[in-house]
């Protein structure tokens, strides 16, 4: 998942001359790190609310720690499915 | 009335001898811009820089005139597909589907933190945006850039009778001022009407005028036309 999960940063934020190989799952996101910023969360969001059917609520969600690195939304994202089944 | 002002540089994006493939030229005139912002740039954004680019030198900052008829109205017409189609719209597009967003990503590129107008000049064309500049050059300013652009109007929307789009995206950039070397124009209003067309029509002759013999240019308005003249 984690691997599928930065092929979806990669698209959806337009990041093609990246590959899934230089996203580190721990590194940080946003500023430091991979550098994305305000407006790639809200795309990043609609993306994965797109393929995962999983909704980030910035009102009731820890949303800094939720979109920490990619590990941190991989976790959230596959326990979100898990709440589902 | 007449307004006089100099023309220190000035430049066109796609170049005028053009070849097909310009991409590697745009790559290098592009390469000073971070690669997280590169990624945000429309292909109209970039004919806009690479066309100012060649009117600036590095580190000096000046105050800008953007001035386009249509702007990033391509991308409105995409969103508004995807919305027709139900389907939900990137919030990246929509933030650069402003008709300044060409102009807030060059202030960011540049790090151009001076004042900046964008324009939407409808019949007056291009003149509206050499009014704004003079008018900058007249509150003291010392040179100004402008950049007037504009890409094809989508075939969507009905234009006729009105002449408000070409064929091919172009961008203009100019770099004005009170003194300095270049070219002197004297700019003026005068009484006929006619119709020589929007911005994107009257950009080409602009051109033309400024890299032929051509003593005068006149763009007739259904209101006034307006007259270059150089001195």
């Amino acid at each position: 998942m984690e691997n599928e999960l930065k092929q979806l940063i990669i698209t959806s934020l337009d990041l093609e001359d990246m590959s899934v190989e230089d996203i580190d799952s721990q590194e940080a996101l946003f500023n430091e790190g991979l550098g994305l910023d305000s407006i790639d969360a809200l795309e990043l969001g609609l993306a994965i609310r797109k393929k995962y059917d999983v909704r980030i609520d910035a009102e009731k969600d820890d949303v800094v720690k939720i979109f920490a690195s990619v590990a941190s939304l991989t976790e959230y994202i596959e326990s979100e499915q898990a709440k589902d089944q | 009335m007449y307004q006089d002002f100099i023309v220190q540089k000035w430049s066109i994006w796609p170049p005028l001898e053009g070849q097909e493939s310009d991409s590697l030229a745009q790559n290098e005139l592009l390469s000073f811009v971070p690669k997280m912002l590169k990624r945000r740039l429309s292909p109209l954004a970039r004919i806009v820089f690479c066309a100012a680019s060649q009117c600036i030198e590095e580190g000096t900052y000046l105050p800008a005139v953007f001035s386009s008829t249509h702007g990033e109205l391509a991308k409105s017409f995409k969103m508004m597909e995807m919305i027709e189609q139900g389907e939900e719209i990137s919030p990246t597009a929509f933030s650069l589907s402003v008709h300044n967003s060409i102009a807030g990503l060059f202030a960011m590129a540049y790090k151009n933190k001076q004042q900046c107008v964008v324009v939407a000049p409808g019949e007056e064309g291009l003149a509206a945006a050499f009014i704004e500049a003079i008018g900058l050059l007249q509150e003291g300013v010392d040179d100004v850039l402008m950049v007037l652009y504009d890409e094809p109007l989508e075939a969507f929307y009905p234009s006729s009778p009105y002449k408000l789009s070409m064929a091919t995206s172009c961008a203009l950039a100019l770099r004005i001022g009170k003194k300095g070397f270049g070219t002197s124009l004297r700019l003026s209003m005068q009484s006929e009407v006619g119709d020589d067309g929007e911005q994107p029509l009257q950009v080409p002759l602009m051109i033309q005028f400024l890299a032929g013999k051509q003593e005068k240019l006149i763009l007739q308005t259904p209101r006034h036309s307006w007259c270059w003249e150089k001195r």
